[in-house]
């Protein structure tokens, strides 16, 4: 399958995560008038940004004189995973010029990623999560845009309930890439539970993250060696998607 | 969070650096892929990896989520375990800590 046409199939089958972003998208809105943003501002943040979480976690410092530093850390730490998705599509982005990879890794989305392990060898996986960042890049456009438009009208209502909707909306991806994935689920259990028990002894957030993906990391790399001291004869691992 | 206005050179700053911080994310992890492609059965530890993190935020989130909040997650799971649907999925969820938040966390 062509690029363009594996990114008409990204935009195509984003459906159900177009509506989830719309959704964020619409209370995005509604919070960046709470803070003061003008909607020319908050629709240049969604756009140069693109990145759900990490804009609602810059929001709750969003007073002035702006803490630079502390929003700087707080963006870092929670487009951390980004890092990790980037990592998985390693062997996925292959056939492409670098300008283009450079360029187009601006889309990178965690649904897209999800969903494109799910895809059939022939799709091309650039293209598909490009299109799907389209997709999800139109929606967070419309809805903030609808969100700053309609604050007026909201304002008396407490969304405070739905601060757990990011939770969940990670739940259906995690859902999704646990079907999607050819990986093994070990290394996901060991990392929430090294999570919990970091939670537990109080650690910081970037620790809890950093500490629970680096031990699934150790399962997952014991596992792979364990897998290719079985099957010598299939030892390259490096298949290109 | 109350209205305290920025001014409009920090508000553009403050987008440029977090444009900047999101994008280093996306390229870096792909970039820091490239380099380590080479090593014999490195594919499968990072294509792991998406899975540990979701689990990473997911762990903790539930641990101190609310009896609503708890059920809420069960219920997505639970409609995403029988029919994939998000937007079914996405939808209960949050129509549970909407409307039955006051109601299950008061239990």
């Amino acid at each position: 399958m062509t690029t363009s046409k594996s990114a008409l199939h990204g935009i195509r089958t984003s459906g159900d995560y177009f509506i989830s972003t719309f959704l964020f998208g619409v209370m995005f809105g509604i919070a960046a008038v709470s803070v003061g943003l003008e909607t020319w501002q908050a629709l240049l943040m969604c756009a140069t940004s693109f990145t759900a979480s990490g804009q609602f976690a810059a929001l709750e410092f969003w007073a002035a004189p702006l803490p630079f530093g502390t929003i700087a850390l707080s963006v870092a730490l929670v487009s951390s995973r980004n890092l990790l998705l980037g990592m998985a599509m390693t062997h996925h982005f292959d056939g492409h010029s670098l300008r283009r990879r450079i360029v187009w890794l601006a889309l990178l989305n965690d649904p897209g990623v999800v969903n494109s392990f799910r895809m059939d060898a022939e799709v091309d996986r650039l293209g598909y999560v490009t299109g799907y960042g389209i997709s999800m890049m139109t929606s967070w456009l419309l809805s903030t845009y609808i969100g700053l438009n309609i604050a007026h009208l909201v304002a008396s209502f407490d969304l405070g309930a739905i601060d757990f909707a990011g939770p969940l909306v990670i739940a259906t991806m995690m859902m999704l890439f646990a079907r999607g994935s050819k990986s093994k689920p070990l290394p996901w259990f060991v990392s929430g539970g090294v999570a919990l028990l970091l939670f537990e002894v109080g650690a910081a957030n970037y620790l809890i993250l950093l500490g629970s993906v680096l031990s699934g990391m150790v399962v997952a790399i014991w596992q792979t060696r364990k897998d290719l001291a079985a099957t010598p004869e299939d030892s390259d691992g490096d298949n290109d998607g | 969070m109350g209205i305290t206005m920025v001014d409009t050179s920090s508000t553009l700053t403050a987008i440029a650096m977090m444009a900047g911080i999101v994008y280093l994310t996306r390229m870096g992890g792909y970039f820091v892929g490239l380099q380590l492609r080479h090593i014999k059965g490195i594919q499968p530890v990072l294509e792991a990896l998406p899975g540990c993190a979701f689990m990473a935020i997911l762990a903790p989130a539930v641990r101190q989520g609310s009896v609503s909040e708890i059920v809420a997650m069960v219920c997505v799971i639970a409609i995403m375990w029988r029919s994939n649907n998000v937007v079914l999925a996405t939808a209960t969820g949050m129509a549970i800590l909407l409307f039955g938040g006051p109601y299950l966390d008061a239990l």
